[in-house]
């Protein structure tokens, strides 16, 4: 695995936010079929680095390679290209809630469908099957024609985790997709999470607050710690004092 | 596969009302236009390039401005008091804290609804009969709808605001009016201040209008210089109208967000509305002497002659005028409903040209849109946004400061009286007040799920249909749909210049002192104007 | 920014100051003192025409009363029957009908005077020429206007409405379906000229005495525009005066005005003027029951209840 071309390269990436450093200086690659996790506090800027791994934003310094391509270096249509093939689940679920389920979850297709297909599908929705394939898949098949914001939040969340499998990319970024849910609901969005992953060998970084579960469903770990890297290493090379080290109260 | 949701019945309801309101309006039946009438438009738009700036009617101009203020002013400080006052009794909070589970909020809530469905112009007529053309008619016309449709928002803002405060504070022996300004008053004072701010640019734009009878101001020079056909005079003015409008949604909005209220008025969507308000307490220190200043110099200009409140001629006349009301006569009812159609297809007709118009300029007067650094714009490139935004901000200004009046007077050149050019002028006119609180929507929208399908790849137009359209329409619909409210008593002012529907009745009613008709007339239309009212209640209940 | 605004504030409200003590502000804004005398008009014309005429006669009204007397301006014509019965107006300029109008409204109104002209006065109707309609020489032939869009003046005008409707019903044509379009109305003459030369009308009616007046002033162009008919005669405006000045000014206050009017002399270039504005060769009495048949004729077309 370590031969082949890394799907992700960050080489020496900084990203200010005005005043604020989110991220200081990191390089690191994530090779295909990782699963990564991304563990540290709140503000240590696992947020940010996934931001930059999709493209929402461009490093400040360094520069930030996908799939072979420099991010910063594209034209919007080779960047849409690119972003085509990584699908983001969200903390705070960001889907389009007004909207029927159906369409948040076709909206998968949106970086594919032509104008009036998309415009089509609003009105009559276009590929039901492939739709009612991932909710299945998530387990809410039942709910394809309820309002989003109907639903409750673990629903949503699979709802995001539907739109992505419809998106079919090579790469899942999840930012904390289990923060607000409890333990029984979070342990099933993981294995749901490490499924996808493992059937298709996609590629997975997801953040975490729960060192429990990047343990259990993870095969890599990188700790941030205000915008560095911490520690990049196996779970069972973790040892509790490196996550003693990582939430450590910081004295500035 | 489509299920027939509560939101697409009303959307067929809707498209269905248009259609039949444009055939009503005798579209591919009757002459509408009037193509004769072209060079006198193109004259009165060449004005526009060269107004007339001479130094005599610029200090007209400069006089009209602050009389126009200053009605402005003092009519929004009655309908605040009126509103306050209003509100709290129309409010079933109020009730509940003393203790009685009552219905006198309903039947207040009734009672205000009367004055709030009667438009300024018509109050502004009525008092003019009592008290002649004093400055008094123009505060009072402004003061009494205003005060009563503050007051059924103040109290709307009331019941919403959560109770958990006051009952704890009821519940732990506190007197219920000391609970109730110790708790949910300040709780609600934002809301009610930013909806202050809202009714003050409104007061503006009526005090314009209020001119129309003769009340003086802005509103008086402009329609006087439109009768004269003197249009070099006339875009002074204009020009005076839309820097003082300007001026004045600059400031609220300002202000605004200095005391952290972001949007205008809240229509029962829940946006999160109070950001952290900087330093209030400072700027209530600030503020409140300018305001106090401000008002006393409104009343100084204009001088207002209170004492006609408790005249006993204002007795004798008001007697008069009811008695040359009684009994009303119901003889002209057939003729009526014909033109009742015609005052509701209006209305649909202006607020359907409003709200496609204020959508297309929305977004490019929206702020965080297609400008540099906005969702669709990240890369920053291109003045063309730039121009783009100034220009639209430009037209809605220009579309909400000139009255509905006077642009059915300036429609009426090349148009053929009728309910079509009322419902243009009507539609102009709304449509920069709709335009400027959907831009504002846009604004206050939550971006995250819209980064969510650019980061997957999603192409701008792709993200507008399945993001922006979807998050902002519902809030863009139930604005439309209050609007619409407005636009139905409004029609009655584009009437009076020959616009065809009720107000065309009521004029030819007024100027025959047929005060016996006009009150079934007034009384009719009353009726419509509820009947909209509810179906637009519903349906914007459907869209929540 | 707070700056900014707070001097914006004061500098606007200095402004006002200014405004106000240099008394360049309005009559609408300052209520007029009880020992003035009102006049008004209908504004049957260019408001700016009227503003001219009024402060003239003013004038002289003032020199020769001895009491101070201020005009004015209304928006239209109810407005000024309402601002007579209100009191704000003490003495008015009315057409026909708005005279008789304001009577019935208050009681003990007394028209005084019009001009030479006003108990032969005609309505003029005219024609774009454009739009193909020829002249015609009585009154049944008004139906030629059938089809062509038409224009009144004011709703409550006597030679630009009431006579004109009364005359066009006579000869049998429809205010509704006979006209191409609704019929509109202008507001005042000179739009109604200005509306039918330009061709925004193919028709519309004037009053006789504001066509000549403008004719004379070469503000026509025969180019454009011809009369086609003159209305047969009928009675129309007049100085009607509000019986509450009696208790202001004396019981024969009244009287006094008229006299004064009477005296206008086109042989003193000053009051020439103001008779040439007005244009009358000078004012004659008049008496209510002059109005009887534009009562009649209002109370037919429903313009008086």
């Amino acid at each position: 695995m370590a031969f082949s071309v890394p799907v992700f390269e960050l080489k020496q990436v900084s990203q200010q936010f005005g005043q604020f450093s989110a991220l200081r200086n990191i390089s690191l690659q994530i090779y295909p079929g990782e699963r990564v996790a991304l563990v540290g506090s709140s503000g240590a800027g696992k947020s940010t680095l996934l931001r930059l791994l999709n493209g929402s934003v461009r490093s400040t310094r360094g520069e930030v390679w996908a799939m072979g391509r420099n991010l910063s270096q594209l034209n919007s249509k080779r960047l849409r290209q690119i972003q085509q093939q990584i699908g983001t689940i969200y903390q705070q679920l960001n889907l389009v809630d007004n909207l029927r389920v159906i369409h948040n979850v076709n909206a998968g297709h949106l970086g594919r469908w032509s104008f009036f297909k998309a415009l089509a599908s609003l009105m009559v929705p276009l590929e039901v099957e492939t739709a009612v394939k991932a909710l299945s898949q998530v387990g809410i098949a039942e709910k394809l024609y309820e309002r989003t914001d109907r639903l409750s939040g673990g629903q949503q969340q699979r709802v995001a985790i539907a739109r992505v499998l419809v998106q079919n990319p090579l790469v899942i970024l999840a930012d904390e997709p289990i923060a607000s849910l409890d333990p029984e609901l979070s342990r099933e969005i993981m294995d749901l999470l490490q499924n996808l992953a493992e059937q298709a060998d996609r590629t997975l970084v997801v953040s975490l607050h729960d060192v429990d579960f990047a343990r259990s469903h993870c095969d890599r770990m990188i700790g941030l710690r205000q915008g560095q890297i911490l520690f990049d290493a196996a779970p069972h090379q973790v040892s509790p004092d490196l996550i003693a080290d990582l939430y450590r109260l910081e004295s500035h | 596969m489509t299920v027939i949701t509560p939101a697409l019945k009303w959307g067929l309801i809707g498209l269905a009302a248009i259609v039949l309101s444009l055939l009503q309006a005798g579209l591919f039946r009757q002459d509408l236009f009037n193509l004769n009438g072209v060079p006198l438009l193109w004259r009165f738009i060449v004005a526009s390039v060269h107004p007339d700036l001479s130094t005599e009617l610029l200090q007209t101009t400069f006089s009209a401005t602050v009389t126009t203020l200053a009605y402005a002013v003092c009519g929004t400080f009655f309908s605040v008091i009126l509103g306050m006052i209003g509100g709290v009794l129309a409010s079933e909070v109020w009730w509940l804290s003393f203790g009685q589970p009552s219905r006198c909020w309903l039947l207040i809530r009734a009672a205000i609804a009367v004055p709030r469905a009667i438009h300024e112009l018509i109050w502004g007529l009525f008092f003019v009969n009592i008290w002649g053309l004093d400055p008094l008619t123009a505060i009072v016309a402004i003061a009494i709808p205003f005060g009563a449709i503050t007051a059924k928002v103040f109290s709307e803002i009331l019941d919403e605001t959560p109770r958990t405060p006051l009952l704890i504070l009821l519940n732990s022996g506190v007197s219920p009016l000391t609970a109730f300004f110790y708790s949910l008053l300040p709780q609600a004072f934002l809301n009610l201040l930013s909806y202050v701010f809202y009714r003050f640019e409104c007061s503006i734009r009526s005090a314009a209008v209020l001119g129309i009878i003769g009340a003086g101001g802005l509103g008086y020079e402009i329609f006087l210089s439109l009768q004269s056909l003197r249009y070099e005079q006339l875009w002074t003015f204009f020009y005076a109208l839309f820097i003082l409008n300007g001026l004045v949604d600059l400031s609220s909005a300002w202000l605004r967000r200095r005391l952290g209220c972001s949007s205008r008025i809240d229509l029962n969507l829940q946006q999160n509305k109070s950001k952290t308000p900087q330093k209030a307490a400072q700027n209530y220190f600030i503020l409140i002497p300018i305001a106090l200043f401000l008002l006393t110099l409104c009343f100084w200009y204009i001088n207002p002659d209170f004492s006609k409140f408790w005249a006993p001629r204002t007795q004798q006349l008001f007697g008069q005028f009811v008695r040359s009301a009684l009994p009303p006569d119901f003889s002209g009812v057939p003729q009526l409903i014909p033109q009742a159609i015609e005052t509701v297809s209006m209305s649909v007709l202006a607020i359907a040209f409003s709200a496609f118009g204020g959508l297309l300029l929305a977004f490019p007067a929206a702020n965080n849109f297609f400008l540099p650094g906005g969702l669709l714009n990240q890369q920053g490139n291109g003045s063309l946004p730039q121009i783009m935004f100034l220009l639209s901000r430009a037209v809605l200004l220009i579309c909400r400061a000139i009255p509905a009046p006077i642009w059915a007077l300036v429609v009426l050149f090349v148009m053929f009286p009728g309910i079509l050019p009322g419902a243009i002028a009507l539609g102009l006119h709304n449509l920069g007040i709709l335009g400027r609180l959907m831009a504002e929507v846009i604004e206050n929208q939550d971006q995250r799920p819209l980064a969510a399908l650019k980061a997957q790849g999603a192409p701008n137009s792709l993200i507008f249909l399945y993001g922006v359209l979807p998050l902002t329409m519902p809030r863009f619909l139930a604005y439309s749909l209050y609007r619409w409210e407005v636009c139905m008593r409004e029609t009655v002012i584009v009437g009076l210049v020959g616009a065809g529907g009720l107000g065309r009745s009521l004029t030819e009613q007024l100027s025959s002192f047929d005060y016996q008709a006009l009150i079934v007339t007034l009384g009719g239309f009353l009726m419509l104007t509820f009947l909209v009212d509810w179906v637009s209640a519903n349906a914007r209940r459907s869209l929540r | 920014m707070k700056k900014i605004l707070f001097s914006g504030f004061l500098f606007l409200s200095l402004l006002s100051l200014g405004a106000c003590s240099s008394t360049t502000s309005p009559d609408a804004a300052k209520p007029v003192t009880q020992k003035t005398f009102t006049t008004g008009a209908i504004p049957d014309q260019d408001p700016e025409k009227l503003q001219r005429l009024y402060s003239k006669l003013s004038k002289y009204l003032e020199a020769e009363l001895k009491v101070p007397v201020a005009y004015k301006p209304v928006t239209d014509y109810t407005a000024a029957v309402t601002a007579f019965k209100v009191g704000d107006l003490d003495m008015v300029w009315f057409g026909g009908l708005t005279g008789v109008q304001a009577r019935l409204q208050v009681p003990g109104a007394e028209a005084i005077a019009q001009r030479d002209i006003d108990s032969q006065f005609h309505s003029l109707f005219i024609a774009n020429k454009k739009s193909g309609i020829q002249p015609i020489q009585n009154l049944k032939d008004l139906t030629t206007l059938k089809g062509h869009s038409f224009t009144f003046g004011s709703e409550s005008s006597t030679s630009g409405r009431l006579m004109p409707q009364y005359f066009l019903q006579q000869a049998g044509v429809k205010l509704e379906g006979d006209f191409k379009g609704q019929a509109g109305f202008s507001k005042n003459h000179d739009a109604t000229i200005e509306l039918v030369t330009a061709g925004t009308y193919d028709a519309g009616v004037v009053n006789e005495q504001v066509w000549q007046k403008r004719l004379k002033e070469g503000k026509i162009d025969l180019n454009q525009v011809e009369v086609i008919w003159r209305s047969p005669a009928f009675f129309d405006y007049h100085w009607v005066m509000n019986p509450s000045v009696k208790e202001r000014f004396g019981a024969d206050f009244p009287q006094r005005v008229q006299a004064t009017l009477m005296k206008l002399d086109p042989n003193v270039p000053d009051q020439k003027e103001i008779l040439e504005l007005f244009g009358a060769a000078k004012f004659v009495p008049t008496k209510n029951e002059n109005y009887a048949t534009i009562e009649q004729v209002g109370r037919a077309i429903g313009k008086i209840k």
